[in-house]
Parts: structure tokens; sequence; C-alpha cells
């Protein structure tokens, strides 16, 4: 592996952010990837924002990222994007999810204003778009309820970036990943999660960017 | 392997015996680990009441002669530190490891508190590592350092070293039984006052000074000229870092394509002051990566006085680097760029730029109270007890220190553990109006008992608000004293609060249930009434830990819903309420998202119009049944 691979990943503590990249963290070592992640735990979790920086490289050092290097952004929640776009290279690749979750001081504020409206999916893929043309949105919600899980989100989201042929875990072991970190009784159905996700993918992000083989 | 658990692996690859700690972050999981390990493996792992009463648990067994460690939080370092220093004097036998964790950035901290100056302020030789490979290295080695040199050993991180994942080389476990020792019985031998004290600290000094001399070839300092073969070289200009700034400095160099050579220090009390002289004597300009004081920077400064007077000192004195928050390979290679006049490879200040115009208007979404959370209820019931009346609010540290975060806004003083008792007995003999205090019961357990003890003694008058939601929910859910016995815990005695609290002499003591939303302002109304001090016991599991359990039980978690037709736009649910499974449809009425919502029912006693309902009967409860198969990372061990 002689590539140097950021990504950023960012979302809403208790989206299981952790656990996702925990998850590539040990495919990395199943492939023999050397893969260092920064992360965030205590007080960053109840349902605040969280990011966690992942990186792959001969030249990494830092687990975090410099600002304006990641390769690619993965967001479990779509506000949360434009929270951390300052990493983002220009043209690199955002993965969205279509889900927005509302902060509590927002909806504060639109009950105490009756003209404010929510921030959505729309302006941030318009914001997010002044850095990079490769913003690839996904419902991950809709793709886990289809493998018959709500809460597989997270690793419907992992099955789509993993579909990019820049991404430096191949599916294969983030497979192997998946069925070793998650309670026995639901690996079945996020490897559905998983598959559904780069099905999904294929079908929106392969047209513009270089996917992997089948 | 995240760094925290290459600690453990680090202490259980050394045949560490005993662990004792009180959880903090960014070490929580090391606490978690072991408590996984003590399961497994032959050892005592202990969750201590304080991080002082963990440090002594930990002398204790090191006097006897067994090898153990404790870690904690740089502000815990504050709590176990009277402790500590004296324990520098009388030194310990088995080795003792003490894993002390600083959080530049404050991520969640009070303070960014720079805990290095805990080495060199009691004699104790310090060890940092920057990755978790480093991490279980040192801590291995710093346990035969510490029996060699008959002194614990400090380990000290921060937050961006203990929680950064890598491929950690594992050692040979070697485990022997644990067995109890006798204990030597040698009169004065850990006994420090007066004439002891004095003795104590000549040897202390000739020990600093063998520990010097075997730093100068440890292993952990090293001069690296590798970083970037072939880059562009300044003659004459070299860098000095530690910790993670030395991650930051390799990588600055990469970014700016960069050979320049680097020593990496990795014992930083006492520093290896030969190593350093022969790596600063050459040089026209040495550049100091470190988060925080300047620490090296003063000492370096010192060192040139004498072997090199003219050396050139690029750190915080010029203001190059901040002294506040953390630092990134951005800011690094920022630095290098200017003082060596070259462009970075990325405008990073153009970057931000646009990032800041970007998120105009985004709003934020700062940690706030879980769907569920006990604290919502009783912060509500508080604020309604007490509407029209201008209070003072006492706080402390756990969840609950939130409250004066947005959106609640709640909330007058925050100092530390255990401090809102004090506080509030300064704030009633000081203030006009009355005062409340409130604190959770692991809080009140670590350092708010002597607080009370006081103002039971000073006849106060103010109130304490117990939230007892039974763990350290803050950290991780992991159990205090107070928390209800787990099966394989049957060895603990469960600490009864009510009986304690009356015990030091609480008279008036109230016991509410959060959830009974329309009980309780009157409740607590009734006990700000009453005269003298008063504590009210607010008492519901934490909805983590609560609902953990209902999943262990097979019980279904319910969400609430909405029902449109009777939802007359009131917000009752929203206004001081604040819950993140509640927002506004398209049609601006309240909405639950039943991922998120916890089945609480406090939102639906607070509706005035009864439009919120269990979804009980009409689904079968949350897709998949429970919540979080799985997919959550809990906030301590993932």
């Amino acid at each position: 592996m002689s590539k140097n691979f950021s990504l950023m990943m960012a979302g809403v503590g208790g989206q299981g952010l952790v656990l996702l990249s925990n998850i590539i963290g040990t495919a990395g070592a199943i492939a023999g990837i050397r893969v260092i992640t920064g992360e965030q735990h205590g007080l960053s979790q109840r349902s605040g924002s969280i990011q966690v920086h992942l990186r792959v490289g001969p030249d990494v050092r830092s687990p975090l990222i410099p600002v304006g290097s990641a390769d690619a952004i993965l967001s479990l929640e779509a506000l949360e994007t434009l929270r951390y776009i300052e990493y983002l290279k220009d043209g690199g690749v955002a993965v969205i999810n279509k889900r927005v979750m509302h902060p509590v001081g927002e909806t504060g504020e639109l009950v105490n204003d009756k003209t404010r409206q929510y921030m959505g999916l729309e302006q941030v893929v318009e914001r997010v778009g002044q850095v990079t043309n490769h913003v690839l949105t996904l419902d991950a919600l809709e793709v886990a309820r289809r493998a018959g899980n709500a809460l597989t989100e997270n690793v419907a989201l992992l099955g789509a970036i993993s579909v990019l042929e820049e991404f430096p875990v191949p599916p294969e072991p983030l497979k192997g990943a998946v069925a070793r970190m998650v309670p026995k009784k639901a690996v079945e159905v996020n490897l559905k999660a998983f598959r559904l996700g780069a099905e999904a993918a294929r079908d929106r992000f392969c047209k513009e960017l270089a996917c992997r083989g089948d | 392997m995240m760094a925290n658990e290459a600690m453990v692996r680090g202490a259980l690859e050394a045949d560490v015996k005993l662990f004792a700690a009180y959880p903090g972050s960014p070490t929580s999981e090391i606490l978690d680990a072991f408590a996984e390990t003590g399961r497994q493996m032959d050892l005592v792992a202990e969750v201590s009441s304080n991080e002082k009463v963990a440090l002594e648990t930990a002398a204790g067994a090191a006097m006897a002669g067994l090898r153990s460690m404790t870690s904690m939080k740089s502000v815990g370092m504050n709590v176990a530190c009277d402790s500590y220093f004296s324990l520098a004097y009388t030194g310990v036998k088995g080795g003792m490891v003490i894993a002390m964790a600083d959080d530049p950035h404050a991520h969640s901290s009070q303070s960014e508190q720079d805990g290095r100056f805990f080495g060199p302020a009691a004699y104790v030789p310090m060890l940092e590592p920057s990755d978790p490979q480093e991490a279980k290295d040192m801590v291995k080695a710093a346990f035969d350092l510490s029996e060699r040199h008959g002194v614990q050993v400090l380990v000290r991180t921060v937050t961006r070293v203990n929680h950064q994942s890598g491929i950690v080389e594992l050692g040979e476990l070697g485990r022997t039984p644990f067995k109890k020792v006798p204990w030597p019985h040698e009169p004065t031998r850990f006994i420090t006052v007066a004439d002891r004290a004095r003795a104590f600290k000549a040897g202390m000094l000739g020990r600093t000074a063998a520990l010097e001399k075997e730093f100068e070839s440890s292993p952990f300092n090293r001069i690296r000229k590798d970083v970037v073969p072939g880059g562009k070289r300044f003659e004459g200009t070299g860098i000095v870092a530690s910790s993670a700034g030395y991650n930051y400095a390799v990588e600055a160099c990469r970014l700016m394509g960069l050979d320049l050579p680097i020593l990496k220090l990795g014992t930083t009390f006492p520093l290896p002051r030969r190593l350093i002289f022969g790596f600063i004597e050459g040089l026209r300009r040495v550049i100091v990566v470190e988060e925080l004081s300047p620490y090296l920077e003063q000492n370096i400064r010192a060192l040139a006085k004498d072997v090199n007077p003219k050396l050139e000192i690029a750190g915080k004195g010029p203001g190059l680097f901040s002294e506040a928050l953390e630092y990134n390979p951005n800011i690094v290679a920022t630095v290098l760029g200017k003082v060596l006049g070259l462009p970075t490879p990325v405008d990073y200040a153009g970057v931000l730029e646009r990032a800041k115009r970007l998120k105009e208007g985004l709003p934020n979404r700062p940690p706030t109270f879980c769907p569920g959370c006990p604290h919502r209820g009783t912060i509500h019931a508080l604020r309604k007890a007490l509407r029209g009346v201008k209070h003072v609010l006492a706080t402390d540290i756990g969840c609950y220190s939130m409250a004066p975060l947005e959106p609640l806004r709640y909330g007058d003083t925050l100092l530390s553990m255990g401090a809102s008792l004090g506080v509030a007995e300064g704030l009633r003999r000081s203030v006009e109006e009355p005062v409340v205090a409130m604190i959770g019961d692991s809080t009140f357990l670590h350092a708010g008992i002597p607080g009370l003890v006081n103002a039971v003694h000073q006849r106060a008058d103010f109130k304490l608000v117990l939230l007892d939601n039974a763990v350290t929910a803050m950290t991780g859910q992991q159990h205090n004293p107070a928390s209800p016995h787990e099966e394989d815990d049957a060895a603990q005695q469960r600490i009864d609060l009510d009986a304690l609290v009356k015990g030091l002499g609480v008279a008036d003591v109230t016991v509410i249930d959060p959830y009974q939303i329309k009980d309780t302002p009157g409740q607590i109304k009734e006990a700000l009434a009453r005269p003298g001090v008063g504590v009210i016991i607010s008492r519901r599991d934490c909805a983590l830990y609560g609902d953990r359990n209902k999943r262990r039980k097979g019980e279904k978690i319910v969400p609430n819903k909405v029902d449109k037709q009777v939802c007359k736009r009131a917000y009752t649910c929203v206004r001081d309420f604040h819950c993140p499974s509640i927002s506004l449809d398209a049609d601006r009425q309240a909405s639950i998202d039943p991922a998120l919502c916890d089945g609480c029912m406090k939102c639906a006693k607070l509706c005035p119009l009864g439009a919120i309902q269990s979804t009980q009967g009409s689904m079968a409860g949350r897709q998949e049944g429970s919540k979080g198969t799985g997919q959550q990372g809990t906030t301590g061990g993932a």
C-alpha cells in the first residue's frame, strides 16, 4: 500500500460512528493495512456532533487530518458534513447520508420564530458543491430498513463508500470486520445492509467516479 | 487497538497485580478494559470512589511489593496529588504506574491543565508516548523503571494519544498467579514526616540524577533524520517534539517536503540534558513542537544558555505557537512555513475562511441529554418549581454539567468534582437569592460528602438536588459505590445514599422520581420552602444504562408518537425540555423520531392536550425490537 488516504467521518453521537471506525480499523488489520484513527469519546457523544479522523498510508503519522486534505468525507447525518467541511480537499469525495437530525437548539428557535426554517439537505449539498463536484447522497435509512434493521444505517454507508476504487480497504475484509464487530444476532442483517448500500452506491456513484469491480 | 487499551496490555505484559481508578475522559477506557480483564485474569481491578483513593489503593499494593497501576484524567490528578507528592518521598517497592491524561482543547474537561509539571514538582519520572505502540511499550517499561528506582512512574498522555487507534505489536503476556505477600515490617519505611521527610528528600535528588543518566540512553528518546529522505534541508535547523506534537511535527515535515532532524523526547522528566545538549549544540535554530505550556521550550532555553546562547528558539516564546488548544499537522506546517519562508502545500487559512462562510447559519449541535434522560425531567421540574423566583444554581461535574450549555442555559457555577456544595455555602452566606446546589450520585460520593458535612455543621439553609441515576453515566455508565449489584459483583457492599445523607445529619430528605414530571415541581417547591439544609434525591436510572438492562432482559423499548389531530402546536414538549427525539414536521407540529425515542413518557405527561401517546399496541415497538442493537458504540469501550 503506497498511497495515502484520509477519510473524515462525521455524525451525531449515538449513530454508531465509533463502531464504524472500529470496523474499518479491524478490516485494515485483517488486510494488513495500517489504519490509524482519532476518535472522540466522553462528553461528545451525548447526541452532540461527533467526528472521527481515519487515515491510511506511509506518510501518515498524525491521527488528525490536516485541513483541506481529506480525500473523502463520509457523513452519517447531512448537516454534520458542513460542520467539518474545512477538512475536505478541493475535488474530494463527499458521501452524505440524506438523513437530517435537527439539533434541539434549532427546534427551539423554530418554536420561537415562526418564519424560521430548518437547514435542510439541499442547502448542505449546494454548499458542499462549492468545494467539490463529487457530492454523493444516499438515503441510508431507507437502505437499512430494506436490509431489515433501521440501525444498520452506518454499515449501509460503509458499503456505499466501499465501492469507490480510491477507498483503501477492500470489501472482503470490511465484511469480515462487520461480522466480527457487530452482535452475533445482527451479523446477517448488517452484511445485507453492506451489500444493499454498495448496490445503491454503484447505481449512483460509479457514473462519475472510478469504482471497484464487482 | 486504542492507546488506552494498549496501556492496559502493557501493564498486563508487565504482570500487573492490582489496578484501581475512577473513570474520567480521556482515560475511562483504561478502566473499562481492566474491568473486562479483571473478570478473565488473575488480578484485582477496582473502581474506586475517587482518584485519591485509587492512587492510595495502588500505593498500598506497591508498598507491599506488588505491581500496581492507576489511571486518571488531568483534573483527577489534582484530587490524587496530596498522596502523590508524599508517595514520591516514601517511594514504592513494587512497580507502580500512574497513567495521567491531559485534555488539550478541553474536549471533556474543565480546563486545559498541563500535567507535565507534576513530574518535576514531585521528582517523579515521566514518560510521554505519542502513539498506541509507544503507549504499550512505555507502560511496560515503566513498571521495571519504577521497581528499580523505587518510585512511582507517571505516563502522561493527551486526548489525541489516548483516543488514537492503530496497530500494536504485542509482547508475551507472561502472567503469574496472584499471590498475597507478607508485609516487610520495616518501621518508618513508608512514614514521611519531619526528619524522615528530610532524609527522603536527599534520596529523591540522588534518584533523579540516576534516572537522568539512565534516560540519556533510553530508547524512548531518539534523533530522527529520516523523516523525509531527500527532502529540502535547512542546515542548522532542527525540531524538538514530544507526545502528540511529535506526530504533527513528522507529518508537517512530510507535507512541506522538509528533511529536518527531529529530537523526539519520550522521557520528559528528568530530561536527558546531555542528549539535548548534543542536539542543540550545532544548531542555529530549533523549533519546539509541544502543546499547552512551553515546558520543553523553557528547559531548552535554559540549557541553551550554557552550550549555545545564540540558539534561536522558535516556539511559543515568539508567539509562533499558541499555548491554547490542541495542534494538528496544518498548524505545525504553517509555523514551519513561517520560520523557513516557505509556502504550505494548501492555503490553510483560505480553506478555513471558506469553511466559515459555508457554515453560516449551520445550527450548533452541542452534546445534550439523551432521550429518556432523567436529568431532563429533574431540571425541568426544578425550573418550574422556581419559576418567578430569582435563584442561584451551583452545579457540578457530570452529564448535568451540560445544563448550563445551549439550549437549556441553566446553572450559575461549575468548578470541579464536589465543588457545588462548598460554593453553595459561600453563596448562601453572600447572595440575596436562595441557593440550590446540584450534584450526581457518583460525584457526591467522590468529593461531595465533606461539603455536605460542612453545610450541615454550618446550619446552612440551601438545598441540594442529588441526581441518583445509579451509575457514573458521563464516562460510560461505570459502577460507583451506590450502584445496584450485578451478579458477579456480590462481593461489594452497595452504599445506601438515603441512609448516608441522613447519617451526615440531614433531617430533611425528599425522594422524587424525575419521570413523574407532573408531581415533581410541587414536591420540589415544598422541599425548597422548608428551612435548613435539605436534600432532594431525584432517583431514576440513567437512560443508556436502563435501556441496556432492558435489552438484556429482552424488554422492548416502545417509542411515543404525536397525534396530529390533537397537537395544537403548544410546544410544551419543546420549550425548556429539548429532547433530541422531538423536532417539528412540515406542518410545524411536534414529531417524534421512533428511532431515538426512549418511551420515557415525560413529554406525554407535559403535553396539555394529551397529544403524545405511547405506540404500545399500535405497533410492535421499534424495528428489531430494541434500541441500539449493536450499532451504537458505548461511550466507554467501543
